[in-house]
C-alpha cells in the first residue's frame, strides 16, 4: 500500500542528550526517519533538545523544537503545530516513555494525534516485564524463571528454591537502573532490600541467573501485512551476564546450527506478531544454554535501538529509514533496498563477512572493580569493524576503540591478575583470555571456556592468532625477504593484525614492517558492503578493507576529499564531532566535490551510507588512512572536524604525502606543543596562567610555592585532561602523588597557576588566514576549574564587560593569524580581576560548533569548507570592511535572547561516584535551552537535562564559608517565591545573621534523620551545596550522591545556584513557551 | 602452522584458485582422465554459490546439488559441526545417507573442537567422499559467477607442490569433456530404486517425526532426489507417503491408490526429463499433482511451458517471494539454476508466486485442475520456515478433490 494520504504532518520525538545507554544511534535513526518522511512529502516536526545532533540542523525537518522532552512542552508544540501523527519509535526509551505519558495524560487524544510506529498497546506489552513474560509463554516459549515480588520473604523463598546467583531488578526504574546480580546470601539480602527501596512501587523482579549462557539478538522488521524479515542476527562473544551494550558482539551468529537458528527466527517473528509490532523494527534478545540448547527469551524493544543502528551498519540495511516508511503505510516489499537498487526490503541481508563490535569504556574516569559489568550498561561508546573473518574484524574493532590496543594482545600483568580477570565480567577479560591461552596453549581452552563462558569457537579463533604470532618468532628466524616470510606477513594481515603489532612482535619499527610489506607489493583490498553477499551488484559505495582478495570500486581521484571522523564516542569526543563531519560532507557535496568519510563508530550519521560519496568503515589510524588515500588516488584530508583523533594523525599523514586541508601540521603543532605555544603567546603579548614544567616531586613542590597555591597539576601523557588535579596546599600535593602519579624527565608534570573564581569563556572562530569570523563567545556559568565540557554556558555572555569581550575578539584573531589557521579554531579564556588569560587553544572544530552554528544561524562548518574551497570570509559576506575596518574580523550574534548549553552526566550508572565537578570532563552529553531571558533559557536547559527545578517546596542549603555571603540574595529570592529553606547548622547560623529563618537539618554523620534521609523521603525539592575544595568534609558527597539518586536537582557552585534561582523565578511566573528553531539572521 | 594439503579449484575458463584441503581427498589430475565425466559426481561439477549463512550440512546433502560444487559465500563454515540427523538426502537401501554436492568451497573452514555429540564437517565429508577447499577468495569467485554465469570446475590436488603446466592442461582437457548443466539428466544417480509403500527411508533416522496411526491422505512421491524434510513436513501433517523411483509409470501409481502425485526437487536440467514430463502430463486430470523445485518445473513443462537456464540461479535462504493471490511477501529457501519462462506460459496456468526481486516465476497453479507447484523450498532445511504453509495448501487441495470424487 502506498504512503498514507490521511495524514499530512508528523511529529518525531528525539532521544535528548547523550547518556550511557542512549547515544548518537538515535540521531542516526531520527535523521533517517526525518529524511524518509520528508521524501514522502509529509511535514515533519521534530523535538529534541540536543544541540549536538545532525537531526536538529536547520533544514532537516520542517520545524525543529529544541525544547524539553516533557509533556507540558510537547503539549505546547502540539497546540502550535497540530500534527496529525506522532512517530514514537525513533527516540529510544525516552521517546517511548514520553509517548506513554502523553497518552496517559490524554494529551494525544485532546489534540487528535495518532500514534504511528508502535501502538501504545504494543509498547505496554513489550515494556512491562510481567506482561511480556505472559506473551512469551503464550507462544510456547520460555522466559527465565522469576517472581515479581514486593516482599522480602517471598524473595527469600524463591532463593531457597532456585539457589544463587540470582538477578535482581527493581520494577519501573529508568532503563533497567538498579539491576544487580547477587552471588552470596549477604549480597542477596542487601540487594533485594535496595531494589525494593529503589523501585517507585516497592517491587522487584527476582530472576534465575543465566550467567554464562550464550546471548543472541535478532533485529526484526514487520509490516502491517505480516511480512517479516530478520535483518541481522548478532551473537554476543561475552556471554549472558554482560549487557549486550557492553559485550563484544559479532554478526552474523556463528555458533548456531540452522535448526537452532530457525527456531530462534520463528520465535522472534512470533513475538513481534503477538506484541503487535506491525510497522517497524524491533530487537529480540535470547539466551541459550550452551549444553542443553534450552532457549530463553530475555526481552524485546519495540523500536529502533543501539542494536538496530549496529545491525544497519553491519548489513547495509537501513532499519530506521525502513521503519519510518512502514509507519506511514508502506509494506516491506514496497521499500527498495537503496544499496543494491535492485532488491526489495523484504529480502534478508546475507553477509559474506563478519562484523564485530567492541565497546569503549572509560576505565580512568569511572574505575571498575573486577565484576562490575552486569545487567546495566556502562560503556560510553563502541566501534564496529568488518573483516572477512572473525579475527580480522575483531582485531580491527579493538584497534578502532582507540585505547592503545593494537588488536588482541597479551596483558602486561601477572598470572594471578589474569586468572582473576578470566572469571570476572570486566572489559579486560578478553585480553586476559588471550594472555592465558598464549601462555598455556590449546590444552587450556576447556578451562577458559568453563570460567568465562566464551564459546569454543571464538577461543579457537584466538588460538589461530596465537599460532600465527608464534610462527613469526619460531626459530629459525625467517629471512625478511623470503617468500615464506611474505606468506606469513600476508596471513597476519588477513587476520587483521596491524603493521604496528607485527613490528612489536618482531621488535622492529613500524616503518620497517611497512617497508617490507610495500616491497612485497602488499596492500589492502576493499570490499563492498552490499547486503547480499555479492549476489547483486551494489550501487551504494560502502567499503571495508581486507587483504589478498579482489579489490572493488575504482578510485574517485583528486576530486575527492577525505574527511576523518571521530571514532567511538568517549567522554570529551562524541556526537558533536560526528555532526561536524557530516555537515562537512554535505557542504563539500553541495560545492560539487566528492566526499569520502572514514569512521569506525556505527552509531553515527556519518556512517550512514548516503551521507558521503564513499564510506569506509575502518579504524582511524594512519595505516588505514594512507591505504585509503592510495586506493582513492586523492590527497586532500580534512582532520579538523573529528576532534583529537584525526588531529593526532596530522603529522604522520603529511609525512606520508597527504595534503592536510586547512591549517598545516606545523600550525597545529604550534598550538599543541606547550613550549612553542607559550612562546607565541609571549610574542602576541597575551597572558597565560603562570606555568612550569616539573620533572621531579621536589620540583613540583618548589614550583607550586613559586606560583602560589592553589595550583592545577597536569601529568603529561595522560589523554584528555585525565588526572588533572587542583591542590590548595602542600598536603593536597601529597594526595596527588599518592594517586601513583610520578614526575620524571620523560613525563613531567605541568604546574599551572590555578585561577580561582575566574570566569571562563569558549570561543569558536573560523579563519581564512587573513579574515577571521568569530562564531560567538560563550560564557561559562561555573567558574574556571570546571571543565568547559561540564560547565553550563550561555551565549551571548551574561556577566561580562564589553571591554573584555572586545579583548577576546582581538586575541582570537591575533592567535588565528599567528598560527596560520585556515578553518576552525577554539579558544578557552579565563578572566580574573578583569585580566584576560588564555587557557587553551584547539586548532580544530570544538564541541560547541554545532551549538553555536544553530544559535547564531551561521553554519561554521559550511563556512570553513567554503574557505577550503577558495571562498574567503569577505566573499562569504561574514566579514565586511565597513563594519570591521582594519581588524578584518566579523562576530556572530545569537538569534535568541539567550541560548544556554548544559552538560548532562551519566553518574547514575555507577555506584559510589561523587558527581562533584572538576577540571576533568565527565559529562556524556549536552542539552540546549533557548529563551528570551536568561531565566527562561536556563530553566529549559535544566528541564532538558533532567533536572526538575521545583516551583514550590523546600530548598536545602549547605555552603562553605566563602560562599555564605553570596547565597544570601538567592535565598531571599527563593523565600519571596514561596520556598521554605532548610540548612545545616553552620549555614543556618549565617542565614540567621542575615535575618533569614531556616529549618536546621543534621549532616549525614550527625545522626538521623539527616539530610540524606530527608532527600530520600522526598522532603527536599532542591539542594544548594558547595563543597570545601577537593577534600570536602565528610557527609558532603553523600548529599550529592543521594540527591542524584533521587533525581533531586542540586547545584554545587554558587553561580549555578544563582542561575537556578533565576530559572525558578521564570518557571513560577511564566507558563512554558516553545520556540521553533530559526534558520538565519532576520 | 599446521601442514595443510594444498588443493586447487580449477574452472573451465582456466582460472585457478588455490586453497587448503578438507573433507575427502581431492583427485589428482591424472586420475580425472580415468573417470567417465558423464557419471562423475564428486570433485567435478558446475560451481554455484549459496548465500545461506547457516545450514551447510543440509546443503551439501541436498540431492538437488548433484553435479554441482557448492561455494558458500559466508566465510566461516564448519562452525557448529555436523550431525547425520541433519542430512537431507534419504538413506539408500543400505540405510546410509548418500551425499549430494560434488564439492564444497569455502573461505575459512573451522577445524576446532565442537559440541559433544556432533562430528566435524570434515569427518562427515570424508565419509561421504566430498572434497573441500578452504581459504580461497570466495567473493571474487562469486562476483565472477554473478557477472559471467556459472561454470564447470573441479577440485584437484597436485602431484608436486604446485600444479604443473601439464597438470593444468589435463585438467582443462577433462573440463572440456565435462557435460554442461544444460541438457543434463541426473536422475539416474539420485532417488530411491524400489517402490515402497511404507517408505524405506524410515530405516534411517529422520528425526522426531511420528507417523500418525491412521493416515488421512496418501501421496505418491516421485523421488527425483527428494529432501528428507519434504517427507517430514507431509507426515507431520498426517499424510501417508510412498516414495517412488523417478521412472515409475502412471499405472504403477494408480495401482497404489494414492490421492495425489507429488514431484520432488532434484538435480539437473528439467527440460530433458522426458519420462517424468510425460508421466506428469498423463497424471494431470486424473490425479491432483503437486511439486516443489524440479517438480514444479516438470509440471510446468508438462503443461506446455518452457524452462531456461538462469545466469547463476537462486541459491540461498533469503529470497523474497510474493504471493500474487494475497500480495503477501515472505522469505524462502531456494536452490535452482533453471526457471520457468514467463513468456508463453500456457493459458490454463496462472502465476501463483513471483520472486519479489527479479520477478521470476516462483509458483504456478492450474486454473481448473488441482495442480500447483512452487519453485522455492517450503520445507526449508536449511532456511526460514515461512513457506511451510504451502504443504497445507497441497493437502487441502488434495482433500477437496478427493471429496469431489
Ligand atoms: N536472568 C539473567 N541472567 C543473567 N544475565 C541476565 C539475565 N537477564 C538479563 N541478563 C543480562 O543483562 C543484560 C540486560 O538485560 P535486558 O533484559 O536486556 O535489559 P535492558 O533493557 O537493559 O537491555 C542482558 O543483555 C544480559 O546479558
Ligand atoms: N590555570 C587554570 N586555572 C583555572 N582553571 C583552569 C586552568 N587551566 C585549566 N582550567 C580548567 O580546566 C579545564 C580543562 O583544561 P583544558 O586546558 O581546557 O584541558 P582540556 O584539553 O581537557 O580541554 C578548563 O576548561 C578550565 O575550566
Ligand atoms: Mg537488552
Ligand atoms: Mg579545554
Amino acid at each position: 500500500m502506498p504512503a498514507r494520504k490521511d495524514i499530512e504532518s508528523i511529529l518525531i520525538i528525539g532521544s535528548g542528550p547523550i547518556v550511557i545507554g542512549q547515544a548518537c544511534e538515535f540521531d542516526y535513526s531520527g535523521n533517517q526517519a526525518v529524511k524518509a518522511l520528508k521524501e514522502e512529502g509529509y511535514r515533519v516536526i521534530l523535538i529534541n533538545p540536543n544541540p549536538a545532533t545532525v537531526m536538529t540542523t536547520p533544514g532537516t525537518a520542517d520545524a525543529i523544537y529544541m525544547d524539553p522532552l516533557r509533556i507540558d512542552y510537547v503539549e505546547e508544540i502540539l497546540k502550535k503545530e497540530r500534527p496529525d501523527a506522532i512517530l514514537t519509535t525513533m527516540g529510544g526509551q525516552t521517546g517511548l516513555n514520553l509517548t506513554r505519558e502523553l497518552f496517559r495524560a490524554g494529551i494525544l487524544e485532546k489534540y487528535d494525534v495518532e500514534i504511528i510506529g508502535a501502538s501504545i498497546d504494543s509498547i505496554e506489552l513489550a515494556e512491562d516485564r510481567g506482561s511480556f513474560k505472559k506473551v512469551v509463554e503464550s507462544l510456547g516459549l520460555e522466559s527465565p524463571n522469576s517472581i515479581l515480588t514486593t516482599s522480602f520473604k517471598e524473595a527469600e523463598a524463591f532463593k531457597e528454591r532456585n539457589g544463587l546467583p540470582l538477578i535482581i531488578r527493581p520494577s519501573f526504574t529508568l532503563g533497567g537502573m538498579g539491576g544487580s546480580i547477587a552471588q552470596s546470601h549477604e549480597e542477596f539480602e542487601d540487594l533485594v532490600e535496595k531494589a525494593l527501596q529503589e523501585s517507585p512501587v516497592g517491587e522487584a523482579l527476582i530472576e534465575e541467573s543465566l550467567i554464562g549462557w550464550k546471548e543472541f539478538e535478532l533485529e526484526v522488521m514487520r509490516d502491517q501485512h505480516d511480512n517479516a524479515i530478520i535483518v541481522c542476527s548478532i551473537e554476543n562473544i561475552d556471554p549472558m551476564g554482560v549487557h549486550t551494550g557492553d559485550s563484544i558482539t559479532i554478526a552474523p551468529v556463528q555458533t548456531l546450527s540452522d535448526r537452532e537458528y530457525q527456531i530462534m527466527r520463528d520465535a522472534a517473528i512470533n513475538i513481534l506478531r503477538a506484541v503487535g509490532v506491525d510497522c517497524g523494527g524491533s530487537n529480540v534478545q535470547f539466551a541459550m544454554d550452551p549444553e542443553t540448547g534450552r532457549l530463553v527469551v530475555i526481552e524485546m524493544n519495540p523500536r529502533v535501538s543501539r542494536s538496530s543502528a549496529l545491525a544497519s551498519k553491519a548489513t547495509g540495511f537501513p532499519i530506521a529509514r525502513c521503519s519510518a516508511k512502514l509507519a506511514v503505510g508502506y509494506s516491506l516489499d514496497e521499500v527498495l533496498n537503496e544499496i543494491t537498487g535492485k532488491t526489495v526490503s523484504s529480502f534478508e541481508p546475507a553477509l559474506d563477512y563478519c562484523a564485530v563490535k567492541v565497546p569503549r569504556f572509560e576505565l580512568e574516569k569511572f574505575p571498575m572493580s573486577y565484576s562490575t559489568l552486569g545487567t546495566q550498561m556502562k560503556s560510553v561508546g563502541e566501534s564496529l569493524a568488518i573483516g572477512r573473518t572473525a579475527m580480522e574484524a575483531l582485531n580491527k574493532a579493538i584497534r578502532s576503540i582507540e585505547q592503545g590496543w593494537e588488536g588482541l594482545q597479551e596483558l602486561d600483568t601477572d598470572e594471578e591478575e589474569l586468572h582473576k580477570l578470566l572469571s570476572s565480567a570486566h572489559p579486560l577479560r578478553i585480553f586476559a583470555i588471550y594472555s592465558l591461552l598464549k601462555k598455556f596453549g590449546p590444552s587450556y581452552m576447556e578451562t577458559v571456556m568453563e570460567q568465562s563462558g566464551f564459546d569454543r569457537w571464538f577461543l579457537f579463533q584466538m588460538l589461530r592468532q596465537i599460532e600465527l604470532e608464534q610462527a613469526f618468532l619460531q626459530p629459525p628466524e625467517l629471512e625478511r625477504n623470503s617468500p615464506a616470510f611474505t606468506d606469513l606477513l600476508l596471513e597476519a594481515k588477513r587476520m587483521g593484525i596491524s603493521d604496528q603489532r607485527i613490528a612489536d612482535l618482531l621488535e622492529i619499527s613500524r616503518k620497517e614492517v611497512e617497508r617490507l610489506r610495500l616491497t612485497a607489493d602488499m596492500h589492502p583490498s576493499y570490499h563492498m558492503v552490499d547486503t547480499c553477499a555479492g549476489e547483486f551488484s551494489a550501487e551504494t559505495p560502502y567499503f571495508y578493507s581486507t587483504w589478498g582478495e579482489i579489490d572493488e570500486g575504482s578510485a574517485l581521484g583528486k576530486d575527492a576529499v577525505i574527511i576523518l571522523a571521530s571514532g567511538p564516542n568517549r567522554i570529551g569526543q562524541g556526537l558533536e564531532f560526528d555532526t561536524c563531519c557530516t555537515m562537512a560532507a554535505m557542504a563539500y557535496r553541495r560545492l560539487g566535490r566528492k566526499a569520502i568519510l572514514i569512521n569506525s563508530n556505527p552509531e553515527t550519521v556519518s556512517t550512514d551510507f548516503n551521507t558521503s560519496d564513499r564510506l569506509y568503515l575502518e579504524p582511524l589510524s594512519s595505516e588505514q588512512v594512507t591505504s585509503i588515500i592510495r586506493k582513492e588516488q586523492c590527497s586532500d584530508v580534512v582532520i579538523q572536524l573529528g576532534g583529537q583523533t584525526p588531529l593526532n594523525l596530522a603529522g604522520e599523514l603529511e609525512e606520508a604525502g597527504a595534503s592536510i586541508v586547512g591549517t598545516k601540521a606545523s600550525g597545529i603543532d604550534d598550538a599543541e606543543d606547550r613550549g612553542k605555544f607559550s612562546a607565541l603567546m609571549k610574542e602576541l603579548g597575551l597572558r597565560q596562567p603562570m606555568n612550569r614544567m616539573a620533572c621531579s616531586k621536589e620540583e613540583v613542590k618548589l614550583f607550586a610555592q613559586e606560583i602560589g597555591y592553589p595550583v592545577l597539576l597536569r601529568p603529561s601523557f595522560v589523554l584528555g585532561g585525565r588526572s588533572m588535579f587542583i591542590a590548595y596546599n602542600e598536603d593536597e600535593l601529597k594526595d596527588f602523588f599518592d594517586r601513583g602519579i610520578k614526575a620524571t624527565e620523560e613525563r613531567p608534570v605541568l604546574v599551572d597557576q590555578f585561577l580561582e573564581d575566574a570566569f571562563e569563556y569558549d570561543i569558536d572562530a573560523v579563519s581564512d588566514g587573513e579574515y577571521v569570523y568569530i562564531g560567538g563567545i560563550m560564557q561559562h556559568i561555573e567558574a574556571a576549574g570546571i571543565h568547559s565540557g561540564d560547565s553550563a554556558c550561555v551565549f551571548p555572555p551574561y556577566k561580562s564587560s564589553e571591554k573584555v569581550l572586545e579583548e577576546m575578539t582581538w586575541a582570537a584573531a591575533a592567535i588565528a593569524r599567528k598560527i596560520g589557521v585556515r578553518g576552525l579554531l577554539n579558544i578557552q579564556f579565563a578572566v580574573k580581576d578583569n585580566q584576560l588569560y588564555i587557557i587553551e587553544v584547539n586548532p580544530r572544530a570544538s564541541r560547541t560548533v554545532p551549538f553555536l552554528s544553530k544559535t547564531s544561524g551561521v553554519d561554521l562548518i559550511d563556512t570553513a569548507v567554503r574557505i577550503w574551497e577558495g571562498e574567503n570570509l569577505m566573499d562569504q559576506g561574514l566579514v565586511s570592511m565597513k563594519s570591521s575596518g582594519e581588524r578584518k574580523v566579523g562576530v556572530g550574534t545569537c538569534l535568541y535572547g539567550r541560548a544556554i548549553k548544559e552538560a548532562v552526566f551519566s553518574f547514575d550508572r555507577f555506584t559510589n561516584i561523587d558527581p562533584l565537578l572538576g577540571p576533568e570532563m565527565r559529562s556524556t552529553g549536552e542539552v540546549i535551552g533557548l529563551g528570551d531571558t536568561f531565566g527562561e533559557a536556563f530553566a529549559k536547559a535544566q528541564f532538558s537535562a533532567g533536572n526538575t527545578l521545583p516551583n514550590t517546596g523546600k530548598v536545602f542549603v549547605s555552603v562553605n564559608k566563602k560562599d555564605r555571603e553570596t547565597v544570601i540574595p538567592l535565598i531571599r529570592k527563593l523565600i519571596s517565591l514561596g520556598f521554605d529553606i532548610a540548612a545545616t547548622r553552620g549555614t543556618a547560623r549565617s542565614l540567621f545573621a542575615h535575618g533569614i529563618m531556616s529549618e536546621v537539618i543534621l549532616k549525614v554523620h550527625e545522626g538521623h534523620p539527616n539530610v540524606a534521609d530527608n532527600i530520600r523521603s522526598r522532603k527536599i525539592a532542591m539542594v544548594i551545596n558547595t563543597p570545601m575544595g577537593q577534600f570536602a568534609q565528610r557527609g558532603d558527597d553523600e548529599i550529592r550522591t543521594e540527591a542524584m539518586r533521587m533525581k533531586v536537582p542540586y547545584t554545587t557552585t554558587t553561580s549555578a545556584a544563582a542561575a537556578a534561582v533565576e530559572a525558578i523565578e521564570d518557571i513560577v511566573k511564566n507558563p512554558p513557551h516553545v520556540q521553533a528553531l530559526l534558520t538565519g539572521h532576520p | 602452522m599446521k601442514h595443510m594439503q594444498k588443493v586447487y579449484l580449477v574452472l573451465e575458463d582456466a582460472s585457478v584458485y588455490s586453497g587448503n584441503s578438507f573433507g575427502a581427498p581431492a583427485p589428482l589430475p591424472g586420475d580425472l582422465e580415468k573417470n567417465d565425466p558423464e557419471s562423475m559426481n564428486t570433485a567435478a561439477g558446475e560451481v554455484v554459490f549459496n548465500t545461506s549463512m547457516t545450514g551447510y550440512h543440509e546443503i551439501i546433502t541436498d540431492l538437488s546439488y548433484t553435479g554441482q560444487i557448492v561455494m558458500m559465500t559466508y566465510p566461516h563454515i564448519g562452525n557448529y559441526g555436523s550431525m547425520d540427523a541433519w542430512s537431507e538426502s534419504l538413506p539408500d537401501s543400505r540405510g546410509t545417507v548418500s551425499a549430494a554436492a560434488a564439492g564444497l568451497v569455502v573461505r575459512d573452514y573451522y577445524e576446532g573442537p565442537i559440541l559433544k555429540g556432533r562430528r566435524s564437517l570434515d569427518d562427515f565429508m570424508k565419509e561421504k567422499g566430498i572434497p573441500g577447499i578452504s581459504g580461497i577468495d570466495t567473493r571474487r569467485l562469486t562476483l565472477d559467477l554473478r557477472d559471467h554465469g556459472t561454470r564447470n570446475a573441479v577440485i584437484v590436488r597436485a602431484e608436486g607442490d604446485k600444479l604443473s603446466p601439464g597438470e593444468r592442461e589435463s585438467i582443462l582437457r577433462f573440463l572440456k569433456k565435462f557435460p554442461p548443466m544444460t541438457g543434463r539428466n541426473l536422475l539416474d544417480s539420485v532417488g530411491c530404486g524400489v517402490i515402497s509403500r511404507d517408505g524405506h527411508y524410515e530405516k534411517a533416522d529422520l528425526g522426531e517425526v511420528k507417523k500418525p496411526d491412521s493416515a488421512d491422505l496418501h501421496f505418491a512421491l516421485l523421488d527425483c532426489g527428494i529432501k528428507g524434510n519434504i517427507v517430514r513436513e507431509l507426515e507431520k501433517r498426517g499424510v501417508q507417503v510412498s516414495l517412488l523411483p523417478s521412472d515409475t509409470n502412471l499405472k504403477q501409481i494408480e495401482e497404489l491408490g494414492a490421492d495425489a502425485l507429488f514431484l520432488s526437487n532434484g538435480p539437473g536440467d528439467p527440460g530433458v526429463l522426458k519420462k517424468q514430463i510425460e508421466l506428469t502430463r498423463q497424471a494431470i486430470g486424473k490425479l491432483p499433482v503437486y511439486g516443489i523445485c524440479l517438480g514444479h518445473q516438470i509440471i510446468s513443462l508438462a503443461l506446455g511451458a518452457e524452462t531456461y537456464k538462469m545466469q547463476f540461479g537462486h541459491h540461498g535462504a533469503n529470497h523474497p517471494v510474493r504471493n500474487l493471490e494475497t500480495e503477501h511477501v515472505f522469505v524462502t529457501s531456494q536452490n535452482h539454476g533453471f526457471a520457468v519462462t514467463r513468456e508463453g506460459l500456457p493459458e490454463e496456468l496462472k502465476v501463483w508466486f513471483i520472486n519479489a526481486n527479479d520477478t521470476s516465476i516462483e509458483g504456478i497453479k492450474h486454473k481448473e485442475l488441482p495442480v500447483m507447484s512452487v519453485q522455492f523450498h517450503p520445507e526449508a532445511a536449511p532456511g526460514p520456515h515461512d513457506g511451510a504453509w504451502i504443504f497445507d495448501s497441497f493437502i487441502s487441495s488434495a482433500k477437496e478433490s478427493r471429496a469431489k470424487k
